[in-house]
């Protein structure tokens, strides 16, 4: 990890709610991994003049990697940007996602948020020609699929989160990936996690996981802001995240 | 260069540089490792450690400000015992000394971790956080019992109770005084809606904490060194703290907003002290210039009628 500089080098609508940005990054964030994320920050090309406001970095999931150092991102079209604008960031954060050897389907949910935290895995999943089925919850719904790879099957949850066929579907999955809003990710991930111990025999360990995308002050591991409770240990999304194994996690 | 920062005694603190980051903002040891030039700081202060183990804060944690954040962790640790055990190796290894931040807690857990502390010689010193709800009393019991510690003592005052602590707390035993711990408030996290409690960061505490230095600095006996602490966002606020009598400063939430802040505070820092005290001007300073250089360096420039002769 390190923090370097980047720059926006182009910005592309992809849809009435989206717009992906790509960026020119140091070398060292080309090796970025799924699951991994950047913490960026806007600064001013003179270094004195630094303005603190917003103070925080941003948490950025890169959704695409492209030759020539490009790395893609995609943030909500409300979100000013202009090409040439120069950013620091540091990344990549936390550990790429672990997949099963023998991944033949998975699923992913999106519940309250945008599936911006799962979507850079897909090209090599699809490459390796597993099933991907997305679920998009909540207000997840309105998230506009056209622009993702036509192989992902979208499902849209009924309000009480359940969907047709989501015995099948849960019973199906090899691996299942969850992203909630950020606001209450606990209260989200335990509502997924009892809908899955309803409707299979066994939810076991390295099945469902949660990928968290809270404020993350440092991103290095120094404020011990971001600590989470697991059974035996206390983990920091940062370092040891972002995504964590839903049936470990202490959701009180 | 180097800086006594606490009170000459039989135990004291050197450093080369001024500048250090400020509990909490850091981490146990080597979190920064790949971004900062270690070599470059004056002290490695630790994130506060309890005697026993504690758990991370409920609910929404940080919320962020207009020009800083709300902060709320809870301060979780692994406790003492486990932070020495994990941490130690990496201490003995890092170039700077190290400070160790005790959570006051109560007087036993402090009278306990200053029996295991004694032991830990990569600890160079401690540093002693009083919470904001302790009383007069309370607090100056902690400080009495974390006074026996056979290393500097540094005590971290809470920021309202500031002007009530200090002259007790330097008289109780403290080895140098850090001003202060940040403010407390209370803000709306705009994705759960509901109002937290915590620590306010950013540049905005710094004017409040730099008016605390000056007035303290002149009621707090001389050889009592204190540490400016808070709000510290570029060179020219770490110079503001020195300037209102401060001896040293601690750079907390700027480091993770710019990490390389508090390696350029530093290097700007040691040098602006250097040159003050070899009554140098800026450009005339480098770091070996010894007093008769800079007394030359200092003459009247000749005039041209002088050179005419």
């Amino acid at each position: 990890m390190r923090e370097s500089q980047a720059y926006i080098e182009r910005i592309k609508r992809v849809n009435r709610q989206y717009q992906r940005l790509e960026l020119a990054v140091h070398q060292s964030l080309t090796s970025v991994l799924a699951g991994q994320a950047l913490l960026a920050r806007r600064i001013e090309k003179d270094f004195e003049s630094e303005r603190w406001d917003p103070y925080l970095r941003k948490l950025w999931f890169p959704v695409d990697l492209h030759a020539g150092n490009l790395l893609t991102i995609e943030l909500s079209a409300h979100e000013q940007f202009s090409p040439g604008e120069l950013l620091s960031i540091i990344g990549p954060i936390g550990q790429p996602f672990r997949f099963r050897q023998k991944l033949r389907n998975i699923l992913l949910i999106a519940n309250q948020t945008t599936p911006a935290p799962l979507l850079m895995m897909l090209p090599s999943l699809l490459k390796r020609q597993v099933s991907v089925t997305m679920v998009l919850m909540g207000e997840a719904r309105a998230y506009d699929t056209s622009h993702l790879p036509g192989e992902v099957e979208i499902i849209h949850a009924e309000d009480d989160l359940s969907w047709n066929d989501m015995v099948m579907t849960l019973g199906w999955a090899d691996q299942v990936f969850a992203a909630c809003d950020p606001g209450d990710e606990l209260r989200h991930f335990a509502d997924i996690l009892r809908l899955m111990r309803e409707r299979r025999n066994d939810v076991p360990l390295n099945y469902a996981f949660g990928v968290f995308q809270r404020t993350l002050p440092c991103g290095v591991g120094a404020c011990h802001a971001c600590v989470l409770n697991l059974r035996g240990a206390q983990k920091l999304q940062c370092v040891d995240g972002l995504a964590f194994d839903l049936t470990t996690l202490r959701m009180n | 260069m180097a800086i006594e920062i606490t009170r000459s005694r039989k135990y004291s603190l050197v450093v080369s540089t001024p500048v250090m980051p400020a509990a909490g903002a850091f981490g146990f040891a080597d979190s920064y490792r790949a971004m900062i030039d270690y070599e470059k700081l004056g002290a490695l202060v630790t994130n506060p450690v309890t005697i026993d183990a504690w758990n991370p804060a409920a609910g929404t944690r940080t919320v962020p400000l207009d020009a800083g954040l709300l902060l709320h962790t809870g301060l979780p640790n692994p406790g003492l015992r486990k932070v020495i055990r994990r941490y130690r190796k990496t201490w003995s290894n890092l170039p700077i000394p190290v400070i160790l931040h005790l959570a006051g807690t109560s007087v036993q857990h402090v009278s306990q971790a200053v029996n295991l502390l004694d032991e830990v010689d990569e600890v160079a010193a401690v540093e002693l956080g009083l919470s904001d709800d302790l009383t007069e009393g309370e607090a100056l019991a902690l400080v009495c019992a974390a006074s026996k510690l056979e290393k500097p003592l540094l005590v971290r005052l809470p920021f309202y109770e500031c002007y009530q602590l200090a002259l007790p707390a330097a008289e109780a035993g403290a080895d140098a005084l850090v001003l202060t711990a940040a403010p407390r408030g209370t803000a709306r996290d705009a994705h759960s809606g509901r109002l937290v409690s915590g620590r306010i960061y950013g540049p905005l505490i710094k004017p409040m904490i730099l008016r605390l230095v000056g007035r303290l600095r002149r009621e707090v006996a001389a050889e009592v060194p204190i540490i400016g602490c808070g709000g510290i966002h570029s060179p020219q606020d770490a110079r503001d703290y020195i300037d209102a009598g401060a001896i040293a400063v601690q750079v907390d939430t700027a480091t993770w907003a710019q990490p390389k802040m508090l390696e350029r505070i530093s290097r700007d820092l040691g040098g602006w002290i250097a040159t003050r005290r070899k009554d140098a001007l800026l450009d005339e300073w480098n770091p070996d210039m010894g007093h008769t250089e800079a007394l030359q360096r200092r003459a009247p420039a000749p005039r041209a009628n002088d050179l005419g002769k």
